[in-house]
């Protein structure tokens, strides 16, 4: 899912021609997967369609920053999560935030390893590549356990990544030793920082790499 | 006893990435909570600065989603046994809504009038078509 499939690349070459046949085929594409996602928060169909409309609008706006790499979908669905949350904001269902009270944002430092990063305030640009690094990485490794159907291995990566489960609650949602869960964690930590470091980038940016299996 | 919300949930509840029920359980906290909102203000402002999540990024990206087309091999009952069960697992303990959102979208296809999906449609064509020009 970390690159866009050559039919999206396509089809927005042809929006951005100008294409009316164009826009039609990506709104008959994506307004049923857009709708659902809406939908289920708002709990009306007349919300939830005028947020997609809302979620169109700022794709057509946004075109000229859209870059042609990024996966389309993703990139309407996370137009489609904003609209929505602006859209919760308005009728007063998403708390607005409060400002942070000792964060800052420029003295805030990661929580793991004792690790600082000496430029918290980046570039937009350096970010960009920080992250294009890591996705390559991750989608390096996840296509390896997909090629070998270790789904197992993805579930219990995923808990520990995605959701930062505790190693002893994966192995027990998974039916695995915590061993197992900490070797994975460990093998998989290491081949990622060798995987960014070939990049030329600090680790430093990615705190996680950092903690203990 | 509902599980307690985590930093990571935080995370993907500024994204919209939970599960609906888990975003409402968390607006409630919110509400209920202030020190949860502080917690939920000072991850707002790490991503601000830059800071990287592996697991907002790996969200971010769907790295680990299966494809649209194996969500509905799914509904036809037509995935390996092994694929199946990480699929399941990626929807319900992972709680992924993307992917819901698809899966949700592929079972409407058999449920929705042909009719209605394409007034729908049309109305989304033809409040944007004015802002589509050669770029």
């Amino acid at each position: 899912m970390a690159h866009a499939a050559p039919s999206d690349q396509l089809l927005v070459a042809r929006i951005r021609d100008g294409e009316p046949d164009a826009w039609n085929e990506l709104i008959a594409r994506f307004e049923g997967r857009l709708l659902a996602f809406v939908e289920g928060r708002l709990g009306r169909r007349s919300a939830g369609e005028d947020v997609v409309q809302e979620t169109f609008l700022g794709f057509l706006t946004s075109l000229p920053n859209f870059q042609d790499s990024r996966p389309l979908e993703s990139y309407l669905f996370s137009i489609a999560a904003h609209k929505l949350t602006d859209h919760l904001r308005r009728e007063g269902r998403r708390p607005t935030l409060p400002l942070a009270t000792n964060n800052s944002g420029a003295d805030w430092e990661p929580p793991a390893g004792g690790r600082t990063v000496s430029s918290a305030m980046r570039s937009g640009e350096r970010r960009g590549m920080e992250e294009a690094a890591l996705v390559q990485a991750l989608a390096e490794q996840l296509a390896r356990l997909r090629s070998r159907n270790e789904w197992k291995k993805m579930a219990c990566l995923e808990l520990l990544f995605v959701r930062r489960w505790a190693n002893r609650d994966v192995a027990t949602k998974l039916e695995m030793s915590e061993q197992q869960v900490a070797n994975f964690k460990f093998e998989f930590i290491a081949r990622l920082r060798t995987l960014v470091r070939k990049q030329g980038l600090s680790e430093d940016v990615f705190p996680e790499l950092h903690e203990k299996a | 006893m509902a599980e307690p919300i985590t930093a990571a949930d935080l995370e993907a509840y500024l994204d919209e990435a939970l599960p609906v029920e888990t975003m409402s359980r968390i607006e409630q906290a919110l509400r209920d909570e202030p020190k949860l909102a502080e917690e939920l203000a000072s991850i707002n402002s790490r991503r601000d600065a830059g800071i990287h999540s592996v697991g907002e990024i790996w969200r971010r990206h769907r790295l680990s989603c299966p494809s649209r087309e194996q969500l509905g091999s799914l509904l036809l009952g037509v995935v390996e046994a092994d694929l199946a069960e990480y699929i399941r697992f990626h929807l319900e303990v992972s709680g992924c809504r993307t992917c819901r959102a698809n899966l949700d979208d592929l079972k409407s296809h058999q449920r929705d009038e042909p009719a209605a999906v394409d007034k729908r449609r049309k109305k989304y064509f033809q409040s944007s078509a004015g802002h589509l020009r050669k770029r």
